[in-house]
This record gives structure tokens, C-alpha cells and sequence, in this order.
């Protein structure tokens, strides 16, 4: 059925919005401003959907990922620093999302850390080996819809819905102005993290998109980032409804947890657990496949999950590199929550660089022929290229003054 | 690029400084955050006591909370502080150790309902005592 193949879609959006650091942050975002956080989720939800479709339809028309027209666009030594700051990133999230990946395996087991993490490792190797891309989307993609349990726990909290709406409405009433910037900035940067669209384009590429997939596309695009939103906007209101009047700051991924269990009980807790398993699992995945993807696309390789290994063997050995060296950061015990945090900052600063040539070559009539950016898609692409230039050059200045959000 | 690369790295371990001398202000963040285990603690041993946990959850959640409790607690009794607020920071410490070893009573017995509800009432003071000293 059709509407099933919007998985690709709805992984993307897991991965990016409900990752391990996302889960904290959306959650944090509500237990220290309530509500008033909201319209900029909604923001960033139409900024990765206006630059996600322009990828996919460049990848549907072109049969190119956006690594592609990052080195075609902007030359060798732009491409390269894109390219270095996005490992760089990557590799700080892959490490982050299988430190998460881990923590959840031991919240539901009760098992030793460091055995996680291998077991984690281990078995997101053994799938990635052996699952074609189809059933990578399906399992993580609708595993990590168990994440809705946080909108009925929402619902359960019984939240002031009036000014759940107003929170729809861009306003602050803080006396701490850069705290309330400061979480702006993340919650519009982790909504556009570059890996994401990486993800995305080469995901159209892998699922042969054609020009008669641009309808598609944009269902992918518009049903799963709106789902990621949606879901923020449950983890948010839980933390506005839960966590705020009672002055917790949620730091682990188990006070996340705690949001579902406290108004559904233990059903509510398990289903929470399972969905953060999936979707932590396939933000690894989203992450690992985005580091891949940009160094093959970047330097020509063969690339792809819809190759044998034997038939894209750099790009194969590529993630497995990825793999071993997130699983050896892992192991030194960093804090995989704060880790991400500073994964999603520092991407926030390279943003630039990925969404700049999106919109070039989507607007290039060579590449796209009558498919090019129409007026709407180019008028939305120049105001988000604006927010992600305020972004660019914001979120590291905000992450000195607020003390990485700790004011 | 060697520039910028300065940059970010220096952002990073800026950003990351927390230690030093506790003034009012870092006093005030510490006890908002020994209150906010010991609410989170609280909310999970009432949790406990109706049975609306998982064994594995509520042992390692609250290994989670009790380590951080201890951390803090650690950390205030070791760092330089400001004149004036000596005692306020040493109770805080205290505390913050007692908020520990409570939570710590939550991991070691995950699935005793009884333990988890007698544990409610301390926590809660706990907070509140938290929140006196974050004013």
C-alpha cells in the first residue's frame, strides 16, 4: 500500500527529531518555559520540510544526493570543510545515539553499561549487514511511532490547553532571555540537523525515486517531519505538564521515561522505552548511513544499501570505520546526552553549508529541467536560508553565555 | 579553517567550565538542582509504591538520580566558596548526600513497595528544603 511507503520519510523524521539529545531537549525545552517553545517547532518542522523536499526532488530527478551537488557546487575546498564538519558531527551523534541505545537497553534489562554498548554495536552491525533499506525504513521508522504513548501521556497530564495554543504563538515571558534563545537555537537546529536531508536525498536515491515520485516525496516530507513534529510537541507539552511546576530538570533518559509512566503507569513506561529504543536506534542508523553516504557521494565511490556489500565495498567499510569509532568513544564514558547537545550546536554552525547548494542546484534548470524550484519552494527556501544564517552564527555564542543551557 | 577550528574548541571548553568558586549564583543552581532529583526521585518512588514501575527501571533510574545527588554533593563540599554562604553550601552538601542515600534505598530495593512509599515523605521534605535554600 502506498501509505506505507512513507516509512523513508517517517525514519528521517525520528531520527532528527527524536533522537537521544532531541528526547532530552524537547522535554527540558518544556520543564523550563512551559509552552512558550512550541511555534518554534513549528518553524523548524517547515524549514526541514521545504529543504527535504527540494533534496528528494533533486534526488528523484537528478539521481543525485546532496553530497553531489555539494561537490559540484561549491568547489573542492568548500565541499571538503562541508564534508570534515559533517563527519565530525556525524560521529559525535553516531557515539551518542549508541550511548543512548545502550542506556535504554540497561533501563529495560538492568544489564552492565559497557555490555551494552557492545551488544548495541554489535547487533546494529549484524542489521545494517543484513536488512535491506526497505525493512531498515519499516522497522525503525514504525518501531519509533511507540514514541506516541508521550502525546496520550500529554493528553493524560490534562494540560491548560489555552495556553498550550498560545504557545503556538512566537512570545517569551522569561527573565532569562538568552536561556530562552539558547533553546530556540537548539530546537531549530536539531529540527534542520544537515544529517537528516543527507539521509533523506541518499534514502530517494536507494529507493530509486523517479519524476513520478515527486507526489511521494512530498507525502515522505510532509507526513514524516509533520510526525516528528507532532511528537515533539508531545514530549514538550509532557515536560511543560509534568516537569515544570514541580522544578525537575530533566537530564537523563530516564526522567523522559518517567514522563510516560507517571500518568499511564508501567504500559506507558514500556511503550515509551521500546519507542526511544527505536528511535535512538534509528537515529544511529540515520547518522551512520549519513556519514557514508557523504563520503562516497563526496569523493565518487560506489555508495548505497541497495548494492551488495561487494558492489559499494568502500562505502560498506566506510560505516563499519564509523561504526568501531563511535563504539571506542562510547566506551570512554562520555555522557552521550551532553555529547549530543554539542553535536546539534556545532551543526548548527556548518548548516550553511548544506542548505546553500540544496537550494542552488534545486533551482538549476540544468539539473532539475521543468522540475526547478517553482516561486513558493524558492520564496521559503531564501526565509529559512536567512533563520539558518541567525542560527549559523548564534548557537555557539549562546552555548558560551548559557553555559551549555545550564544558565 | 585553523581559525575557526580555534574557535570551536575554545566554545567547547568554556562552555564546559562549571567548576570554581560557589557564589549565590552557583549556590542557587545546585539547590534548584538537589531539588530537582529529590522531586524526580519522589515522583518515581510513588510510582514504586503503587506498583506502576518495572523492577529494571526504577533500580537503574534511580542509580541514576542517586549518582548525581552524590556528584553534587562531592562537588560542593570540595570547591572554594564565596564569603557568607559557607553554611548555606555545607548544608547544601548534606543534603544532597541525604537525597543520595535515599534514592540509593529506591535502587537496592526496586520492587519494595514499602520501601518506596516510606521513602515519598523524605524526598518531599527534602525538596522543600532544597528549594529554602535556593532562595
Amino acid at each position: 500500500m502506498k501509505i506505507f511507503q512513507v516509512a523513508l520519510g517517517i525514519l528521517a523524521a525520528i531520527g532528527g527529531f527524536v533522537d537521544i539529545g532531541d528526547l532530552v531537549f524537547n522535554v527540558s525545552a518544556g520543564a523550563t518555559f512551559g509552552y512558550q517553545l512550541l511555534w518554534v517547532v513549528v518553524i523548524g518542522v517547515v524549514g526541514i520540510i521545504v529543504y527535504s523536499e527540494m533534496c528528494g526532488r533533486v534526488a528523484a530527478v537528478s539521481g543525485k544526493a546532496v553530497f553531489d551537488a555539494v561537490r559540484e557546487r561549491l568547489g573542492f575546498r568548500t565541499g571538503l570543510v562541508a564534508l570534515l564538519s559533517a563527519q565530525v558531527v556525524n560521529l559525535m551523534t553516531l557515539t551518542a545515539e549508541i550511548g543512548g541505545v545502550a542506556i535504554c537497553l540497561q533501563l529495560l534489562s538492568g544489564l552492565p553499561y559497557r555490555w551494552l554498548i557492545l551488544i548495541a554495536g554489535i547487533v546494529l552491525a549484524v542489521v545494517v549487514w543484513v536488512t535491506s533499506f526497505d525493512w531498515i525504513e519499516r522497522i525503525f521508522g514504525y518501531g519509533g511511532l511507540c514514541l506516541l504513548v508521550f502525546a496520550v501521556a500529554a493528553a493524560k497530564l490534562h494540560p491548560v490547553w489555552s495556553a498550550v495554543g498560545h504557545g503556538f504563538v512566537p512570545h517569551m515571558q522569561t527573565q532569562s532571555p538568552l536561556l530562552y534563545a539558547y533553546f530556540a537555537i537548539g530546537l531549530l537546529g536539531a529540527a534542520m540537523t544537515p544529517y537528516e536531508v543527507y539521509f533523506y536525498s541518499s534514502g530517494g536515491v536507494e529507493e530509486r525515486w523517479s519524476p513520478k515520485d515527486l507526489g511521494l516525496n512530498k507525502a515522505n516530507a510532509i507526513i514524516g517531519y509533520g510526525l516528528g513534529g507532532f511528537l515533539s510537541f508531545s514530549l514538550m507539552i509532557v515536560g511543560g505538564s509534568l516537569f515544570l511546576d514541580k522544578g525537575i530538570e530533566p537530564e537523563f533518559l530516564g526522567s523522559i521515561a518517567l514522563g510516560a509512566e507517571v500518568p499511564l503507569g508501567q504500559i506507558g513506561l514500556l511503550l515509551a522505552l521500546v519507542g526511544i529504543l527505536f528511535a535512538v536506534s534509528g537515529a544511529a542508523i540515520d547518522t551512520l548511513f549519513s556519514g557514508a553516504y557523504s563520503l562516497a557521494q563526496f569523493l565518487g565511490w560506489e555508495w548505497g544499501r541497495y548494492r551488495a556489500q561487494t558492489g559499494a565495498p568502500r562505502f560498506t567499510l566506510t560505516w563499519g570505520v564509523l561504526l568501531v569509532l563511535a563504539l571506542g568513544a562510547v566506551m570512554t564514558g562520555v555522557d552521550p546526552v551532553m555529547l549530543t547537545e554539542y553535536a546539534v550546536i556545532f551543526s548548527a554552525v556548518a548548516l550553511p553549508l548544506t542548505y546553500i547548494p540544496i537550494l542552488l542546484v534545486a533551482n538549476d534548470r540544468s539539473y532539475m529541467r521543468e522540475y526547478a524550484n517553482g516561486r513558493l519552494a524558492n520564496v521559503l527556501g531564501l526565509i529559512y536560508l536567512a533563520v539558518i544564517v541567525v542560527i549559523s552564527l548564534s548557537a555557539v555564542p549562546l552555548l558560551i553565555l548559557t553555559n551549555v543551557g545550564q544558565n | 579553517m585553523r581559525r575557526g577550528l580555534a574557535l570551536c574548541l575554545a566554545a567547547a571548553a568554556l562552555a564546559g567550565c562549571n567548576g570554581g568558586t560557589v557564589d549565590k549564583h552557583a549556590l542557587k543552581r545546585d539547590a534548584e538542582k538537589v531539588g530537582s532529583l529529590a522531586t524526580e526521585g519522589e515522583l518515581l518512588a510513588n510510582d514504586m509504591s503503587k506498583g506502576a514501575s518495572t523492577k529494571y527501571f526504577a533500580r537503574m533510574h534511580a542509580k541514576e538520580l542517586s549518582r548525581a545527588a552524590s556528584n553534587l554533593a562531592d562537588a560542593l563540599a570540595e570547591r572554594p566558596i564565596s564569603p557568607g554562604i559557607e553554611a548555606h553550601v555545607h548544608k547544601l552538601s548534606r543534603l544532597a548526600a541525604k537525597v543520595s542515600s535515599q534514592l540509593e534505598q529506591l535502587h537496592l530495593h526496586p520492587t519494595n513497595r514499602a520501601i518506596a512509599k516510606a521513602m515519598r515523605q523524605p524526598l518531599s521534605a527534602d525538596a522543600d528544603a532544597a528549594d529554602r535554600l535556593s532562595k
